[in-house]
């Protein structure tokens, strides 16, 4: 006959420490621990051994841990961008959608079927994957870089559009970007802050820009730039704050300077 | 091993509803940072527990609460975001860990992802931490992987139906695995008399 041991298991006990039981086995485990002093002593010493490994475990980390106040800072501007990139109010979408799905569903695949014919390989000869549209660059790939230059620096400078990228620094953009496999064309790597107002030639200043964006495009980039190239240089704003308004959301300072909510009509 | 939430509050975690799409959004931003503040420290101690550099664990913790704006701002549940957090963390460390891996191509040996970010404690640290504590350490750190996670995750205060779903393991599993843990820390805790 198999010898039954009468004391609680360590894994009952630490159990009963950490409250997971049952309600019934909390019952039995606590009728038990009323009775029996071996018991109540080892669970005394799995409290114990958390105790210290809690001790322990913080202690260790709060002499290692890095300020919380930066990557705070970091996610605000972060979350900031997404709110101004996102539809305001995606629910009321949702719910629309849900209500509409079974005709979404039908026009969907009518729509899918004339795409797959007007796209079939056979009129264009090979299939490509699709070019994500990168409206807002990715502020932890590119927070914009600039040059140790003045105002008079940048007004004394021609004003350079589009100053050409290596193209070995144009493929690592695209790289970290995660781009791969579409069609270069689709992408022009563009400076976030515009040499044109003293922004550096480094990778933290570079994006790829979607050819493929139809509003918020680079021509409406290029007439935000000018603008805030003229202001600079009219003495009507400061040079940092230009750069650092357009490397925090172009399109917002778009917004702000062209007091607009859409792109003008003559830049688009 | 008790922790500061209860619960209740993990349940009640104050997102907030508005009419107007722009305070919508406003509050949505100030509900997540104010989340961040309560949750990155317990993240951050999880993250770099299991064998991840700081810098490494931050962009994890960004890239998790910028998912957790999105999850919210598309309308999805409130319910239990710790647990949902400290989910999608993990997740997205164990993607990363795994494509450093893949980059670099050098096999890793079990237990140095750990070394990268813990490597042996500096003459200050050594004077710093008793011998004990040393001991404890090398008893941490002689856990299975697997082991040691679910013993970070409840040091942090998850239940363990919720370690249970963040480590894809059983109810039976997670309770053994502490056991086992606790197990060898309070028998070293006993021979060192600590």
């Amino acid at each position: 006959m198999k010898h039954k041991d009468p004391h609680l298991s360590d894994q009952d006990l630490l159990l009963d420490v950490d409250g997971e039981h049952s309600a019934h086995d909390e019952k039995r485990v606590r009728a038990h621990l009323k009775a029996c002093w071996r018991c109540r002593v080892r669970r005394d010493e799995l409290e114990n051994a958390i105790s210290d490994f809690v001790h322990f475990h913080h202690g260790q980390f709060e002499a290692k841990s890095p300020p919380p106040d930066g990557p705070r800072a970091l996610l605000k501007a972060q979350l900031a961008q997404l709110a101004s990139a996102e539809p305001s109010q995606p629910s009321s979408w949702f719910a629309l959608i849900h209500r509409l799905r079974w005709s979404l569903a039908i026009s969907t695949c009518g729509v899918l079927a004339l795409g797959l014919f007007l796209s079939h390989p056979v009129r264009h000869g090979a299939l490509r994957p699709q070019a994500a549209i990168i409206s807002i660059p990715d502020s932890r790939l590119t927070p914009g870089a600039a040059l140790l230059v003045d105002q008079r620096h940048v007004c004394t400078e021609p004003n350079i559009k589009n100053k050409s990228v290596p193209v070995a620094l144009q493929r690592k953009v695209l790289q970290e970007y995660g781009i791969e496999g579409v069609e270069p064309r689709a992408y022009e790597i563009d400076y976030l802050i515009t040499p044109a107002l003293g922004g550096a030639d480094d990778i933290h200043n570079l994006w790829p820009q979607s050819h493929s964006a139809t509003t918020w495009n680079a021509d409406v980039k290029d007439a935000l730039e000018d603008h805030l190239r003229e202001m600079v240089c009219t003495g009507n704003l400061d040079l940092t704050e230009a750069q650092q308004e357009i490397a925090s959301n172009w399109i917002a300072a778009y917004k702000k300077y062209f007091h607009t909510d859409r792109p003008l009509p003559e830049v688009r | 091993m008790s922790s500061d939430l209860t619960e209740a509050a993990v349940r009640a975690l104050p997102i907030r509803s508005a009419a107007d799409p722009g305070d919508r959004r406003d509050r949505l931003e100030e509900d997540v940072i104010a989340l961040f503040d309560e949750f990155r420290d317990p993240l951050l101690r999880y993250l770099s527990s299991v064998g991840m550099a700081f810098p490494d664990c931050e962009d994890v913790i960004q890239e998790a609460f910028i998912a957790l704006f999105r999850h919210l701002h598309h309308g999805k549940s409130h319910d239990n975001l710790r647990g949902w957090l400290f989910r999608v963390a993990h997740n997205l460390a164990l993607k990363r860990q795994y494509r450093t891996r893949r980059d670099l191509e050098v096999p890793t040996e079990p237990g140095a992802e750990n070394s990268a970010i813990d490597p042996a404690p500096s003459p200050e640290d050594q004077a710093a931490y008793s011998q004990t504590r040393l001991r404890l350490l090398a008893v941490v750190e002689a856990l299975p992987e697997q082991d040691r996670r679910c013993l970070f995750l409840r040091a942090e205060g998850l239940r363990y139906r919720e370690i249970a779903g963040i480590l894809d393991m059983s109810l039976g599993a997670v309770s053994l695995s502490l056991t086992r843990s606790l197990v060898r820390v309070a028998r070293r805790a006993k021979q060192c008399n600590l």
